[in-house]
């Protein structure tokens, strides 16, 4: 089944394919990034449930790469939530989880690449 | 009140007292000046950030049949090689040369310096000059710091005496050596650690000079000359700090002594690579005036504003800024918050210092004299059509 033109064209949601196994007669595995209208993403869901697709929902989350993190501070000032913030006492940087939407600016703003997801 | 030989002598005798720029600030608040100078003899300075105008000189020992080399590559970035036949420059920002539909990798000269200072190998292409002297046409091997003859940075500007604050006033996010300027004034980025920052700590740099032994990347190094770009004649406040870019200086040491942890590749989304550098600076004590200058705040301490949307040589500012609204996370703009973020990493600017501190401490770095000064009357050359003289007001 055309799992991920389903979702585009019947609830206009963007399915990212991060990893793929599928292969003829066996059950396969899709890990997808799905983007949308937070309604039309729990029917979306919905429907792959009726068609007896197995869901399980990861949500993404940033992650930092402390032996590399040079605590310069230049993504505190693109982070929309001030999950990340340098301390004021140690000057370290300060990631407060809670407090991310995984908008992932920090991403492409880090120059010494110590953020990542895990998707 | 003390002289460089007297210091020398008592950090040979482990008896100094060393403090950090940082220790000396809080003791100035309380103590006064006079008191203090009568107390420390040394006062150690120190930054972290990028410093993109540095490279490495690489000798590489010759081949046989020896080889004069015209175009070479560390891990596919080009280095200079138009001077001796194995003498080679790779500079922190050179990029990899992207083959055809290749993309081109977020790795640049500054990554190799860090890869070969960690003793990483690191792949070497080369093109030669067949002449009588040197028969050979090409080369390719893997090196190591181990395997290669002199290997020593030397950074034509490094150490920025004060720096700017980078906005964009634009509509489009812009991609800058300061990192993403988001639109519309979304942020805003100074690089300048600002009053733990050497040079503001010394501002007529009436300490240092050429020859001046300093903490280059975690080894030993030395002021080779005035920097690039070096513009001592940038406008000053009564503290004598400059309001904007001023003072640079040329820095000189052996990268077989460095370490990793104080030389970092770095990359900028959209601008290219840079190298990030740890560099410290110590000030002997010898009269009260050092005290004075080095307990300058970040509250007396500004840089100017400045609008990337307008891709000119001079752009307009919005004004200027102190480093105490600077470090507080947010500064106002035509009447806006604006929320701001370092690019130098104050964190690690403090541990430059302190290691520096333990250093003199162990009796294992000694203060030097400067064997020339810095010129202090350079004016700054644009060019332009015109040949106007810039005066950066």
């Amino acid at each position: 089944m055309p799992v991920t033109y389903r979702l585009a064209k019947d609830f206009n949601v963007a399915a990212n394919i991060i990893r793929a196994a599928v292969a003829p007669n066996q059950i396969g595995k899709l890990v997808l990034e799905l983007a949308g209208d937070i309604d039309q993403l729990d029917a979306a869901i919905d429907w792959m449930r009726s068609q007896n697709i197995g869901v399980s929902l990861a949500l993404g989350e940033i992650l930092i790469d402390e032996d590399t993190c040079v605590h310069c501070g230049l993504c505190t000032g693109v982070c929309p939530t001030e999950a990340l913030t340098l301390n004021p006492e140690t000057l370290r940087l300060t990631f407060t989880r809670s407090r991310c939407i995984v908008c992932e600016q920090c991403i492409p703003t880090c120059p010494v690449q110590a953020i990542s997801t895990n998707l | 009140m003390r002289t460089v030989t007297e210091i020398n002598d008592k950090i040979n005798r482990r008896c100094a007292v060393v403090w950090t720029v940082e220790e000396l600030k809080a003791r100035v608040l309380t103590a006064g000046v006079t008191r203090i100078a009568k107390e420390v003899d040394v006062i150690t300075t120190g930054t972290f950030e990028p410093m993109e105008s540095s490279g490495a000189i690489i000798n590489l020992g010759q081949t046989d049949p020896p080889i004069k080399i015209r175009r070479c590559w560390l891990d596919g970035i080009p280095a200079y090689a138009g001077f001796g036949a194995v003498d080679l420059y790779l500079g922190a920002t050179g990029a990899v040369e992207a083959l055809d539909g290749e993309e081109g990798r977020e790795r640049g000269g500054g990554h190799v310096i860090e890869d070969l200072i960690a003793n990483k190998p690191v792949q070497l292409r080369a093109i030669g000059q067949v002449t009588d002297c040197y028969p050979r046409p090409s080369f390719e091997t893997i090196i190591t710091r181990e395997t290669i003859n002199q290997f020593y940075l030397f950074n034509p500007r490094n150490l920025y005496q004060n720096f700017i604050v980078g906005v964009n006033g634009g509509d489009r996010p812009l991609f800058t050596y300061l990192g993403p300027l988001q639109p519309r004034l979304g942020n805003a980025v100074y690089s300048n650690p600002g009053a733990i920052s050497p040079l503001l700590n010394d501002p007529d740099l009436q300490l240092l000079g050429v020859g001046t032994r300093i903490f280059l990347g975690g080894g030993i190094g030395y002021v080779a000359w005035e920097g690039t770009q070096h513009f001592p004649l940038q406008k000053r406040l009564p503290n004598r700090t400059p309001v904007g870019p001023a003072a640079t200086l040329a820095l000189i040491g052996d990268a077989k002594q460095m370490n990793p942890r104080w030389v970092r590749g770095c990359y900028f989304k959209s601008y290219g690579p840079s190298l990030m550098l740890g560099v410290g600076v110590a000030m002997p004590v010898l009269h009260e005036e050092v005290i004075a200058r080095c307990a300058v705040q970040d509250q007396d301490l500004v840089a100017p504003v400045v609008d990337f949307s307008i891709p000119r040589r001079v752009r307009p500012t919005f004004g200027l800024v102190s480093y105490a609204q600077l470090k507080s996370g947010r500064i106002a703009i035509d009447g806006k918050s604006v929320r701001v973020a370092p690019l130098a990493s104050l964190f690690l600017s403090r541990q430059v210092a302190l290691e520096l501190k333990q250093w003199i401490e162990a009796g294992t770095f000694t203060l030097t004299e400067p064997v020339a000064p810095i010129p202090m009357d350079r004016s700054f050359l644009p060019q332009d059509r015109w040949g106007a003289q810039m005066t950066l007001d």
